[in-house]
């Protein structure tokens, strides 16, 4: 049996022979080499690095070892893209309905005993807030998957702190960890974006791995991923932080390593010691905490009823009812009812093509009870779904469903559901299988049938000199149930 | 006989009637009979829970066998256990008993059963949750498993007392996120293990590793588990069990579970072409031998060794007994059916519905099916104890059961259907494992180093793992801080390793001369030489060209051709040896263990017209080569030897030699065929001499090369044996091959070689 050393040595050369005999890419080859050739300078903990020192950083030392520091001061009054990081301190509590909705004990309870957690949940406050962005060697939650950059942000009378924990080595975590655990103190609620699912489980595996057990309440979570995506799904090509500050929060921040980036420069740094690979990621970083903030700042203002002042009335209509909507689940009803009424004053006119918001704000008048609202909402995206080369039929079914049984006007009716049936045959005719448009289509077929009887039945009324005809409504059993 | 039905009341009368049949007994070759065997019992244990008492009684369970009280007992004295006894004796509740036991005792303990396959865990949940009920227990047992899904998962790894998983699960899902799996860790007492002689070769060389992983992070938790173990009949269950998790296991093989007699019947196809050595189709005879069990209502398992077999004795035997049964009553199972048409059949088969099943090894594990009567092997299943393994089927605890072994005319069946001694007069193979096999140590080191860093002293295996992790250190995969190893890349490592080997994936042929017909398989190996483009692909006589190779999809598209020639395929492979580690000098044979390097890519084919064999054509075969690291052994003829026959002659005993070896070598290693391959020279690149190379197909080499080393004499009279007793008369495909391949002489010549080293008979 040969040394395991020179089969180790074996095997690295055949993988190096099958690696040229398959044509790898010969740029890759010489990077590889190249890195090779110059044996790592072991960043070790001997010093500071003078690059380090020229990004502000310091070494900090704890029970748990050495790591570095870099600590931002950003006094009051500091404006960050539209808002000023001062208004923090009002908008805060206002973010309440938020904490509550994402940090009740079991999200299918009832409505009322949600409000009973809601009463107990504490109110943020602006020093209660620690806003956290991390940076990790790898993706996932996987215990591998180390964070080597721990970004935080807190908020004081007089100014906003940004402090960015680094390690130079995974040997440092613990101490960088111990650091981060002294920062919960007084802290209610981690704001993050997409820290609910991210930043904090891999911190708890952290804690974890380092033999530490969490005791006490769980901090509760601001997690802006779920409002961002709540409000700007539909209208933003994707709900990245990045597209999201520019878009809406107007931050432009210029020249930016990519966040997925952030793995491989640290991976460089580890190989060569080179503090200036990760100058991009601290600047990436900070700016990642501090948009959290104007984040903060945004969802406060559209809770405190401060849209249309402090932060602009929404554009675009789809979004406006996305606003709406979303405001309406948090508690803001009034707020909520003034966005759908501005839609429905221009919607059915508006030039957008995006039929499914109308639909649900007609949906939410029709529950209202305001048909002179909902009816204009349904002629215009029925109009759209005519044209569409992929035609919906709900605008179409309501508006029969209206005309037949409250207005009484059958041949509108019959009209409507005409159109809807031409609608359904183009779909079927896209689709070799069935699907469960052949019921759908059933069911107009009924329902033309129906109509066309009424109309008989009517104009035999009408020649008669009598009026409505009840007997045949209650005999069709169409209003309670299809308003059921 | 029963004079209203026409069938018979009981496998005794069956098999006596089968006995004046005839045209049946002549083919038969040995009869075989064990004897029934009565049970043998022990008082349940008085340390039993009440509850568990009540909930085995309402089962019918008032003791325990001998094997189940021992189990028992070693489990109760902290010691490790691996459980060996026949199917259907009982062997779930030699594991099952004590887990329950501590969970009824304590409410925070947790267990980890491991099963090879998914079917299986589901099993095993039904019948914990069912014992959990008859004991109004909280005890709460799930599946974690792909298919599990994401709602339920938190609550699994927070409160489920028993999780039964697969160990690629475990492998992918479990041991990279153990941060999330705290109280299962914390408080894991028990691993349970079934059906460990599964976990064998490539496979279980990287569970071995996955179970050194596991047992790191239960370490990290603070716990020691126990693992409770059961396995098939292999010759080393204990050694194996011991290697697998890596510490000392007590051997529990004290069967005490009756049953009933056993008539084991080899039979091997009428020969129907002397000169050639062509036997019918052992296809068909499963057939008929299937067919009249069937008809006489007897329930009856075939098992086949390909999928497409499967189909085709499906397909006949429905046929077949159409009349007499439903069609609905015999049915196919296989890998390729879905879960829950599986569950459909094993359920039919247990209620009795089913009369009859066709199977590939899928239901050679223990997926509960209940006991059928009669068993068919449609040829020899690969090695003795999956053959046991397969008759297993068959066997009630009380009343008679038959198994036909129908040979088919490859050398090993032929050699196993002539020397039933071989057979019954031999312990089942050994089950190997090679967990340190540098490729596979490395990739769970790597994933090791994912879940933990390593600390200096730590070990992991055999190697020095220190010498690895500075090896990966180098690679920039890990990053060294003073004592410890980190991870250091971004990637997740166990996403690009899997537990199973390569060798399992198939060509499959599909004929299209009228629409899409599967017709057959080929191994992934044999496929450049089989089914290049332009390749004439013989399947059951009918010629096919192959139109269309898919190689990424692994597919060959095939039309009927009526053409006078077949192709041939030349496959340059070269051998280099890298390394020697061991090497013995014999007399006239050198014996040779190390490192081989392989590459073999196919470079054209030729046209050979049938009959005359003139080379009417040819053409080049474009197919990526295919490279190979891995161990080797190899012997080599000393100069004085070669020089006793000319060089033709030389070839063409080498030849017949390697061809009767590839047969013989999987036999006594029990791995797949298809993971070891034998190849001779003439004049070897390395030592210019005649030479006959083996080599593990598998990267790295899986341990099979170096056990044929120590393994040497007794495989070479073995084919002295083989092709001496062979009744052709110059060399036929059940010995050293058809004379068109090793010439008239080629039998004698193969002799003649082994003579000269010295095997005699």
């Amino acid at each position: 049996m040969s040394g395991l050393k020179e089969r180790l040595e074996r095997l690295r050369a055949a993988a190096k022979a099958a690696e040229s005999a398959g044509g790898a890419d010969p740029a890759e080859r010489e990077e590889h080499g190249g890195s090779d050739a110059v044996p790592p300078a072991p960043p070790g903990n001997t010093g500071l690095h003078e690059a380090f020192r020229k990004l502000g950083v310091e070494e900090m030392t704890n029970d748990a070892g050495t790591f570095l520091l870099r600590r931002i001061v950003y006094p009051f009054p500091y404006r960050h893209g539209r808002y000023g990081l001062e208004e923090l301190i009002a908008c805060a509590p206002r973010l309440h309905p938020v904490a509550c909705r994402q940090n009740g004990k079991t999200r299918s309870t009832s409505r009322g005993s949600r409000d009973s957690e809601t009463a107990d949940a504490p109110i943020p406050t602006f020093r209660g807030l620690l806003f956290l962005d991390t940076e990790t060697t790898g993706l996932g939650v996987g215990a591998g998957n180390v964070p080597f950059m721990i970004g935080i942000g807190s908020c004081t009378e007089a100014a906003f702190v940004v402090e960015q924990g680094l390690i130079r080595d995974p040997g440092e975590e613990r101490a960088m960890l111990t650091w981060l655990t002294g920062k919960f103190d007084g802290v209610t609620h981690l704001a993050t974006y997409n820290g609910r699912s991210f930043d904090w489980p891999v911190l708890v595996g952290r804690f974890i791995l380092n033999g530490w057990r969490r005791s006490g309440p769980e901090p509760g979570h601001l997690d802006f991923l779920h409002p961002s995506r709540a409000l700007w799904k539909n209208t933003l090509p994707s709900c990245r932080l990045g597209i999201v500050e520019e878009e809406r929060l107007g931050i432009a921040r210029g020249p930016d390593v990519s966040g997925a980036l952030a793995p491989e420069l640290y991976m460089r740094y580890l190989r060569d010691g080179n503090p200036e690979h990760l100058e991009g990621v601290y600047v990436h970083n900070e700016k990642d905490v501090l948009t959290l903030a104007a984040l903060a700042i945004h969802f406060g203002h559209l809770l405190g009823g401060g849209l249309g002042s402090a932060a602009p009335d929404p554009a675009d209509a789809e979004e406006r009812f996305r606003t709406g909507a979303w405001l309406e689940r948090h508690g803001q009803p009034e707020e909520a009812r003034r966005l759908y009424d501005s839609l429905a004053e221009e919607a059915p006119a508006a030039s957008g093509s995006e039929t499914g918001f109308r639909l649900a704000l007609a949906a939410k008048y029709k529950r209202l009870g305001k048909w002179e609202r909902a009816v204009p909402l349904w002629k215009r995206a029925a109009e759209l779904a005519e044209k569409a080369r992929l035609p919906r039929t709900d605008a179409h079914l309501e508006l029969a469903i209206y005309y037949e049984h409250r207005a009484k006007d059958y041949g509108a009716a019959l009209g409507y559901a005409e159109a809807a049936l031409e609608l359904v045959r183009r779909r079927l005719s896209l689709l070799r299988t069935p699907s469960q448009f052949r019921e759908l289509k059933a069911s107009l077929e009924k329902r033309i049938e129906r109509l066309n009887r009424k109309l008989y039945r009517e104009s035999f009324d009408l020649n008669a000199g009598r009026g409505r005809p009840d007997l045949t409504e209650q005999q069709a059993g169409g209003l309670p149930h299809e308003y059921a | 006989m029963n004079r209203l039905t026409g069938k018979t009341e009981s496998m005794e009368e069956w098999l006596a009637f089968l006995r004046t049949r005839q045209d049946i007994m002549e083919n038969v070759t040995y009869w075989h009979t064990q004897p029934a065997r009565p049970s043998r019992t022990v008082p349940l244990p008085d340390e039993i829970h009440p509850k568990l008492k009540e909930a085995l009684a309402a089962k019918g369970i008032g003791e325990l066998y001998t094997h189940q009280a021992a189990a028992f007992r070693s489990v109760a004295a902290g010691r490790n256990v691996v459980t060996v006894t026949p199917t259907a004796s009982g062997k779930t509740l030699c594991y099952n008993l004590p887990v329950l036991q501590t969970l009824l005792h304590d409410d925070s303990a947790r267990a980890l059963y491991l099963f090879p396959t998914k079917a299986l865990a589901q099993d095993q949940v039904a019948e914990l949750q069912e014992l959990a009920n008859w004991m109004e227990a909280d005890i709460k047992t799930h599946t974690y498993d792909g298919d599990t899904p994401p709602t339920v998962r938190q609550a699994i790894r927070n409160a489920g007392h028993i999780v039964v998983t697969n160990p690629d699960m475990l492998h992918s899902a479990i041991l990279p996120h153990h941060t999330k799996w705290v109280k299962l860790f914390e408080n894991i007492r028990f691993i349970v293990i079934d059906e460990l002689h599964a976990y064998r070769g490539v496979f279980g060389s990287h569970v071995a590793n996955v179970i050194r992983r596991l047992k790191r992070i239960c370490k990290f938790y603070g716990s020691s588990p126990q693992f409770l173990c059961a396995s098939a009949t292999i010759r080393n269950p204990r050694e194996h069990a011991e290697r697998l998790v890596g510490g000392p296991v007590d051997l529990n093989d004290d069967n005490g579970a009756p049953a009933g007699e056993k008539h084991l019947v080899f039979y091997n196809p009428p020969v129907v072409n002397k000169q050639l050595g062509i036997r019918r189709s052992s296809v068909l005879e499963s057939q008929k031998l299937a067919g009249s069990l069937l008809k006489d209502g007897i329930q009856t398992i075939v098992f086949a060794r390909s999928r497409v077999r499967v189909e085709i004795l499906l397909t006949y035997l429905q046929e077949l007994v159409k009349r007499e049964l439903g069609p609905k009553s015999i049915r196919g199972y296989r890998g390729g059916y879905l879960p829950k048409l599986r569950r459909e059949i094993e359920r039919g088969l247990r209620n009795g519905e089913i009369r009859g099943v066709v199977s590939t090894n899928a239901l050679e594990l223990g997926i509960d099916i209940g006991q059928l009567q009669a068993c068919v092997l449609n040829g020899y299943p690969g090695s003795i104890a999956s053959t046991w393994q397969q008759s297993g089927r068959a066997g009630r605890r009380h009343g008679s059961s038959v198994t036909f072994l129908v040979a088919s005319s490859n050398p090993l069946d032929q050699y196993l259907i002539q020397n039933p001694d071989y057979f019954l007069g031999r312990p089942p193979e050994e089950a190997r494992i090679h967990p340190d096999n540098l490729l596979i140590l490395l990739d769970h080191v790597k994933c090791a180093a994912y879940e933990l860093p390593f600390e200096e002293g730590d070990t992991f295996g055999e190697e020095k793992l220190s010498d690895l992790l500075e090896f990966l250190a180098e690679e920039k995969v890990l990053h060294r801080v003073g004592t410890r190893w980190y991870w250091m890349e971004q990637g997740f490592p166990a996403h690009n390793i899997s537990l199973r080997s390569a060798a399992q994936e198939n060509f499959v042929i599909i004929d299209v001369t009228e629409g899409h017909r599967v017709i057959g398989e080929v191994d992934r190996f044999g496929a450049p030489t089989l089914i290049h483009e332009e390749a004439i692909y013989l399947h059951e006589g009918v010629q096919y060209q192959v139109e269309k190779l898919d190689y990424p999809e692994k597919k060959a598209y095939v039309r009927e051709v009526n053409v006078d020639y077949f192709t041939d395929a030349n496959l340059a492979t070269e051998l280099k040896v890298l390394h020697v580690d061991r090497e013995q000098l014999e007399g006239p044979l050198l014996r040779q263990y190390g490192e081989v390097m392989v590459t073999a890519k196919p470079t054209i084919f030729k046209k050979i017209r049938l009959r005359t064999h003139e080379n009417i054509g040819s053409g080049p075969i474009h197919l990526p080569e295919e490279e190979l690291h891995t161990s080797g052994y190899w012997f080599s003829f000393s100069e004085e030897e070669t020089a006793k026959r000319s060089a033709n002659d030389m070839q063409m005993a080498l030849l017949g030699l390697a061809n009767v070896l590839v047969h013989l070598a999987p036999l006594h290693l029990m791995c797949d065929p298809q993971d070891i391959r034998v190849v001779p020279q003439v004049k070897a690149v390395h030592n210019k001499k005649p030479t006959i190379y083996f080599y593990d197909r598998y990267p790295g080499g899986i341990g099979l090369s170096q056990r044929l080393y120590e393994l040497h004499d007794e495989i070479l009279k073995e084919a002295g044996h083989l092709i001496r007793g062979c009744g052709c008369l110059s060399g036929c495909p059940a010995c050293v091959g058809p004379i068109e391949e090793v010439g008239l002489l080629g039998k004698d010549l193969a002799l003649s070689l082994l003579e000269g080293i010295g095997v005699r008979s």
